[in-house]
């Protein structure tokens, strides 16, 4: 009887999770629906951390303090996406962004979007590094990072 | 400061697409050949460190389990440690550690990895947190992409330029892996190949990255007396250091990376290393991604910051160049992710031990080995050379 | 030879916490650096035991850890298993090199599926998993073979339960508090015959450090360092078919354990015990292979009451895994319990006994697969 050599067995695995935001986290969601966007300011270091910490990891202290930061901000890096990943929420292509909002501290990761991305040479006559960004807002609020649709670059 | 740690044997598997083994018996081929190359049996071995990516991505978790007795294991003390992509540099520490804390006199530490089964950019996306960042995560390519623009226009590297370094580091590092018996890909490519490949996220393109591979490494340290017994050319440790940053992407800066910083420091500081372009003989730097590359070059004290473009075009890094970088082929041709690190590892110990055959560099003493691991948040360095 | 103690430690309950796990983390390490009276810069060395996606639904463990551990640009590692972070965080510290490393466990059961679909996933694709296996299957059969083999009866086996579910009512940090009778046991629902509903370890959320030094930095953080004696482990096949579910490797990790530590009486001169018990029966099965009682005499030994919180070998007084179960930190748990033992000061289960050596055990993998035994002295 003839024999596969090298048999291969497909399978796949599905595994539920629950997982807690916590009150700060919960709270920066709250905050998106009121077109808000909060961050946490140490202490110690005086950094305003976004998305929000319940501590500060350098310091190693609580952070007490919200602020709230511009909705505006620099464009620090970004990426066209034009391939398929697994478990991708957004349609490609669409391009993923570090954005220094104004009066934040760390690079807030989102996406730059309301122009054609079809082409991207043209696209990159648009979106430049150091360019300002801006959040434009999803007029649906699901408590979700999407409740920030996405960035728009401003001229 | 504290006993003396040697590497004595190293084994590789042939790397790529293996699906003529399973899983545990591709492991076994990595250690048996780290056993032949010490000149032990398993009798010998005190205690086993295993280390992989996650669970997601061979669909099996807690693999020491799985490998007892791939790992020759049964019966002995076994550590699993794990750091992501720096995993194989966080497991020969933990193997350092072992022997140098006095409780064994030598230790196997094993790295594998079976890409072609599973979806490793899921296992990437999945280290995103769920909350923030996940939603816009496109696996390894698209963080390593963001992180080479930024330094690109932080240090006002021109695009044509950092371009044409890159290309170069492609088709140098598929030359060295020719050499190389272990590596996956082996062919040689030009630099107008590289530069017209496909767009994967521009502007990286399907040459300036690495493969997805299946392959195990397997290394085994020893205490000095096991080094005198064994008679073996030993590998000393002369340096090692592991950094992390926080969690998010985008709360650190990537563009001159502290965490890879750090980790070159304390071990150049341990191993007494001032001018590491100097000094070193040989660097096996682990380089899924071109353009990160010269990142790393410039972490690691090699270059002036913004000037690794330059210094790869001069061919510094070049076999026969002032610092030949990773002979090997280097993680470009060859990505098993759990073992590359350690490959890294076993690379350097075989070149300062004179054993690595095609692809050694003359006369190596003094080499640096080093791992990436997580969403560019881990790296790890260990410093191996010929004498102690 | 250098010597290596605990000098701090602290713990979570292991109730379900409301909190991310990164503030979950960080509360118990803030904590315990308090204590010490330390900022985390100045610790050497941290080390994380976590487990990968299956139990956090994250890949990479060590990636969302380091924040909450405070690893922050220090030097640092992570084991999959506590117990594993633990003598890591010791090796650390023996080597020379580091005079402090902080060692951290965490988990939130309470977010995860279930342990069997989890430790299902030990199981390899092609034989194990699809046969159905899973830690509390591969139990159920060790049960079964060891009342038949070793005429233990099964109240025995329930009894264990009993006790580490009364002791956890003392246990502040305990997860499942509720007082239970033999009966109550003996009718829980019987979802893997023998093994019943409360003889099964829950799943806990648990965040647990220990903050370890050497010799001379140890007498000068603390009045009451715990000292690392033995330390001993070994792992089995992978196959329960390949080995005997009764004659694991148990024996040869105590062995081990006891050799470091100069222990030849382990009955006489082990105060005090943590055992890992995921499942009832075994606590009488490993305390037998630990030299508790003779091979088969579990079942007495329970009967004798000489494992209770006031006899004369007390196991598991802070209620055990039974009571308390975040699967991948439970091994650190054991270990932190054992050394508030050490210290005197477990509070309301502290035992009646002086305490002068304590053993901690962990397990984990199929029917005992591998175990880790660390003694530790005051």
């Amino acid at each position: 009887m003839a024999r596969e050599e090298h048999r291969i067995v497909k399978g796949q695995v599905l595994v539920p999770y629950e997982l807690a935001l916590g009150k700060t986290w919960s709270a920066f969601y709250d905050y998106l629906k009121e077109e808000k966007i909060m961050g946490k300011k140490c202490g110690r270091c005086k950094r305003v951390l976004v998305p929000p910490r319940s501590f500060c990891p350098r310091c190693f202290e609580d952070m007490e303090e919200w602020v709230e930061v511009s909705p505006e901000g620099v464009l620090e890096t970004w990426v066209y996406v034009n391939m398929p990943f697994f478990a991708q929420e957004i349609r490609i292509p669409f391009i993923s962004a570090q954005i220094r909002l104004d009066g934040s501290d760390s690079g807030f990761i989102h996406r730059v979007a309301g122009i054609d991305l079809q082409d991207f040479e043209k696209v990159r006559e648009i979106v430049k590094l150091g360019g300002r960004v801006r959040a434009v807002w999803n007029p649906e609020k699901k408590g979700s990072i999407l409740d920030i649709d996405y960035f728009e670059p401003v001229d | 400061m504290g006993n003396a740690v040697a590497i004595i044997g190293t084994g590789q598997t042939r790397h790529g697409r293996r699906s003529d083994a399973c899983y545990p018996d591709l492991v076994r081929e990595a250690v048996t050949a780290a056993l032949e190359d010490a000149g032990i049996t398993l009798a010998d071995i005190d205690g086993v460190v295993l280390g992989t990516m996650p669970s997601m991505m061979e669909g099996v978790s807690s693999t020491h389990f799985y490998f007892a007795e791939a790992l020759g294991s049964v019966g002995k003390p076994v550590l699993k440690v794990e750091t992501c992509g720096s995993t194989g540099q966080s497991i020969g520490h933990c193997g350092f550690f072992w022997v140098a804390s006095g409780m064994a006199d030598i230790v196997l530490v094993v790295g594998s990895e079976k890409m072609s089964e599973g979806d490793g950019q899921a296992t990437m996306t999945t280290v995103f947190d769920p909350f923030f960042q996940r939603t816009f995560a496109a696996g390894a390519p698209g963080v390593f992409t963001m992180q080479s623009m930024e330094w690109m226009y932080r240090f006002g590297i021109p695009e044509e330029k950092g371009r044409e370094a890159a290309a170069l580091i492609s088709v140098s590092n598929h030359d060295n892996a020719m050499d190389n018996p272990h590596a996956h890909i082996r062919m040689r490519v030009t630099m107008d190949e590289v530069k017209n490949a496909r767009v994967i996220t521009y502007p990286v393109r399907l040459l300036d990255v690495c493969p997805a591979s299946d392959g195990a490494c397997a290394v085994v340290f020893a205490s000095q007396k096991a080094v005198r017994k064994s008679g073996r050319k030993p590998a000393w440790i002369r340096g090692l250091g592991f950094r992390g940053e926080e969690f998010f992407y985008g709360e650190s800066d990537k563009a001159v990376w502290m965490s890879a910083t750090e980790a070159a420091g304390e071990a150049y500081r341990q191993a007494g290393i001032r001018d590491p372009l100097k000094e070193l003989d040989v660097a096996e730097v682990y380089n899924p991604f071109t353009y990160q590359e010269m990142i790393f070059y410039e972490c690691f004290g090699f270059c002036p910051r913004g000037e690794a473009p330059d210094y790869v075009l001069r061919g510094t890094f070049l076999k026969g160049g002032e610092l030949p970088c990773c002979p090997s082929g280097g993680t470009l041709c060859t990505n098993p992710i759990g073992a590359t690190g350690l490959i890294r590892m076993a690379e350097a110990a075989l070149q300062v031990t004179g054993k690595a055959g095609e692809r050694q560099v003359e006369g190596a003493k003094l080499a640096l080995s080093h791992a990436m691991g997580g969403v560019d948040q881990f790296n790890g360095i260990t410093i191996v050379g010929s004498t102690l | 030879m250098k010597r290596v103690a605990i000098t701090h430690v602290a713990q979570s309950s292991g109730a379900e916490s409301r909190e991310s796990l990164m503030d979950f983390t960080y509360r118990v390490n803030k904590e315990i650096l308090d204590k010490a009276g330390l900022r985390r810069e100045e610790v050497g060395c941290i080390i994380a035991g976590s487990a990968d996606v299956f139990h956090s639904g994250l890949s990479c463990a060590n990636a969302f850890d380091w924040d909450g551990i405070g690893a922050f640009l220090k030097e640092g590692s992570r084991a999959e298993e506590s117990a594993f972070s633990f003598i890591y965080g010791c090796m650390r510290i023996l080597s020379g090199r580091y005079d402090t490393v902080l060692v951290t466990a965490l988990v939130k059961g309470s977010e995860n599926p279930d342990n069997d679909p989890v430790t299902g996933f030990y199981g390899d694709p092609f034989y194990l998993r699809p046969a159905g296996l899973n830690e509390s299957v591969v139990a159920a059969l060790q049960m079964r073979q060891y009342m038949e083999r070793r005429g233990v009866t099964e109240e025995q086996c329930a009894k264990v339960a009993v006790k580490n579910l009364g002791n956890a009512l003392f246990n502040p940090y305990a997860d499942r508090k509720r007082r239970v009778s033999l009966e109550d046991v003996m009718n829980s629902e019987r979802r893997y015959d023998p093994l019943k509903a409360l003889e099964c370890a829950p799943k806990s959320d648990g965040v647990v450090s220990v903050l370890l030094a050497s010799e001379k930095r140890a007498k000068k953080l603390t009045k009451k360092p715990v000292w690392l004696q033995g330390y001993g482990s070994s792992m089995d096949h992978f196959h329960p078919g390949d080995r005997d579910l009764l004659n694991g490797r148990l024996p040869e990790a105590a062995k081990r354990a006891y050799a470091m530590a100069g222990i030849g009486n382990p009955r006489k001169e082990i105060d005090v015990a943590e055992v890992c018990e995921p499942y009832a029966f075994q606590e009488l099965l490993w305390c037998e292979q630990l030299g508790f009682c003779g091979e088969g005499k579990g079942g007495t030994w329970i009967d004798s009451g000489a494992s209770r919180m006031d006899g004369a070998l007390p196991v598991n007084a802070s209620g055990g895994v039974l009571a308390t179960n975040p699967y991948p930190a439970r091994g650190l748990y054991r270990i932190v319990e054992a050394a508030l033992q050490l210290k005197g000061e477990a509070g309301e289960h502290q035992v009646g006994k002086p305490v002068r050596t304590a053993l901690a055990h962990s397990t984990h993998g199929f029917g005992g697969q591998c175990h880790s035994v660390v003694i530790l002295s005051a």
